[in-house]
């Protein structure tokens, strides 16, 4: 398990979560999501979508593929229309 | 035989530096105390107070002033005046009182440190008084809410915050330490009563006496007030150091202000900006905290430094670009981490505090609507658990504080990431990562308490462990006292939109 700082794009604070090696992006997307939608950010029917150090990365890709370490910094948002 | 005046003899008794002949300087005066300047030590020499001031003076008003504020309680205490003010209120008093009272006694020793390791005996001498005057807040701090204590146990953390591992008492202490409680005495001087005191609380002490007496809480507006004027007269240390310093080593005079007047604005928000925007009743609200800021502090601040000879802090336009929001984020923050405090967060989100917001603020509703609206639906749907938090917000290797203010560049937040010897470290903004890079060693063991729960510090690892470690029983948390019934007062059919 690899604690990280989350921002998910449109809520006002930085969190704390937590993912798997093994979760894809598209896990790690959903739970930092769990903290943030329909808790201060609106819910959309859109999907969602990761970006390490401004790079957006598809959502199949692994965490322990792109390399993330403890307390990264990672950006989750709503994929553009 | 009639008593000399003061002016006849104060010079005599203001300089009694004299020249050590069986120890060195430095042995009397340790750079690692006193700190280090580009100051020539005769240079000190010059250090001079505009508000001069004997002992018999000093003790004959400290009497009079403790017998007004202590007489204005003793008449008060039976009123039970507290229980008639509404949380709003009594949050802003909790709040002063557990981020304050044992930190003025903290200052008292910074103070007795300037007395002893100050460089000219003027300095030593005011700073007497400030250290005899900062024990005197810390008593009366802790003695007024005592009594509040058996109305109501969160006044108990008048004392007993600054003793726990709670998250806004972590970040006053990181603050406070660094401003003064460890720290030299050159660094106090600037820190404490010039950026500090003279940068803020001097002038937000009057601002707030004014407060509690229109509100009606005239114990806490006399004890506010007779505070405010021993601040104005220990102030004075910052300006007569710094009078020094700008002839002989500007840049570490410009360094320290910048350094404690950027810590200090971060506590400042949380302290001040939530009080008089989302605390203070409404039909009590003489100014938005941004108004009060322009007015009061930046007009002030500015006119300080230049006739001191200081320029702006350098992160000026991030300073200025908070005004308009430092207050929301943290009243955010705070509102849905509320268990996690000693006091009882209110919302301050009815429909017409919320006009008032947008009034004052054109553009809250823009930036800060959407997150109320939805914590509004969630109560509206009966969805309580989700206007309360399951993990923890990131907090700043600096301030402490949750990385929740936008930076003036983008508009976000960012969060700046650095590693240092091995650990991730993350920031809210520049200005905290500048304090933090120009000397990591003072900061690096400073463990935020997110460090400390991946450390496995905090068991369980929950949230309820959390709130154990803070030492919040579950008579003590924070919760909101309307149970979010102020939010069924928004239209549910009209998107919230007021």
């Amino acid at each position: 398990m690899i604690p990280l700082s989350g921002l998910f794009e449109g809520d006002f604070v930085a969190q704390l979560f937590v993912v798997g090696q093994e979760d894809t992006l598209n896990q790690l997307a959903e739970k930092l999501a769990y903290h943030s939608v329909d808790r201060r950010v609106a819910k959309q029917d859109r999907p969602f979508e990761v970006l390490i150090k401004g790079e957006v990365f598809p959502g199949d890709v692994k965490v322990n593929e792109v390399g993330l370490a403890p307390m990264d910094h990672v950006v989750v948002r709503y994929a553009p229309l | 035989m009639p008593k000399l005046k003061r002016e006849d003899w104060y010079h005599i008794a203001q300089k009694v530096n004299w020249t050590f002949s069986y120890v060195s300087h430095e042995e009397v005066f340790p750079k690692e105390i006193v700190g280090e300047t580009q100051v020539p030590i005769e240079a000190w020499e010059e250090w001079d107070e505009p508000y001069k001031m004997t002992y018999r003076e000093y003790v004959d008003i400290q009497r009079d002033k403790d017998g007004g504020a202590y007489a204005v309680k003793s008449a008060l205490s039976k009123a039970k005046i507290t229980n008639k003010l509404g949380d709003g209120w009594n949050n802003i008093l909790k709040m002063h009182y557990g981020a304050l009272a044992v930190l003025e006694w903290h200052a008292g020793i910074a103070e007795a440190r300037m007395a002893r390791f100050g460089l000219d005996s003027a300095w030593r001498n005011t700073a007497v008084f400030g250290s005899l005057d900062e024990v005197r807040h810390g008593q009366m701090q802790l003695y007024f809410p005592h009594e509040l204590v058996r109305e109501d146990i969160q006044f108990d953390w008048a004392h007993k915050a600054m003793h726990t591992e709670e998250w806004v008492s972590v970040a006053a202490r990181a603050t406070f330490d660094d401003m003064f409680s460890a720290t030299n005495a050159i660094d106090v001087a600037v820190g404490l009563p010039y950026a500090f005191e003279t940068g803020f609380t001097n002038l937000q002490f009057l601002g707030m006496a004014a407060d509690a007496m229109n509100v009606g809480d005239y114990n806490f507006s006399s004890l506010i007030s007779s505070i405010q004027t021993d601040e104005s007269r220990h102030a004075q240390i910052g300006e007569a150091t710094l009078q020094v310093m700008m002839k002989h080593d500007k840049e570490k005079a410009q360094e320290i202000v910048d350094r404690m007047f950027w810590k200090a604005w971060r506590l400042f928000g949380v302290m001040t900006g939530i009080s008089m925007d989302y605390y203070s009743p409404l039909k009590h609200r003489s100014m938005s905290f941004k108004e009060f800021m322009d007015e009061w502090i930046i007009n002030q601040f500015m006119q300080n430094i230049e006739s001191v000879g200081l320029d702006k802090p350098w992160f000026w336009d991030q300073f200025m670009y908070e005004q308009d929001h430092i207050s929301h984020s943290l009243q955010m923050g705070i509102y849905f981490w509320r268990p996690t405090v000693w006091w009882k967060p209110v919302a301050g989100m009815g429909i017409e505090e919320r006009q008032w917001l947008s009034e004052k603020y054109p553009d809250w509703e823009e930036n800060y609507g959407p997150y109320w609206d939805t914590i509004i639906q969630n109560y509206q749907n009966g969805a309580v658990e989700k206007t309360l938090p399951e993990t923890l917000p990131v907090l700043c290797s600096c301030c402490n504080l949750p990385i929740c203010i936008p930076d003036a560049k983008t508009g976000k937040v960012e969060v700046k990431t650095i590693t240092y010897e091995g650990q991730k470290k993350h920031f809210c903004s520049d200005p905290c990562q500048w304090i933090f890079e120009r000397n990591p060693q003072r900061y690096a063991g400073q463990k935020t308490i997110v460090d400390r729960f991946l450390a496995g510090e905090v068991q369980p690892p929950t949230v309820p462990g959390l709130l154990n470690y803070m030492s919040l029983s579950e008579h003590e948390m924070g919760y909101d006292p309307e149970n979010g019934a102020w939010a069924l007062q928004y239209n549910k059919d009209k998107n919230l939109v007021i």
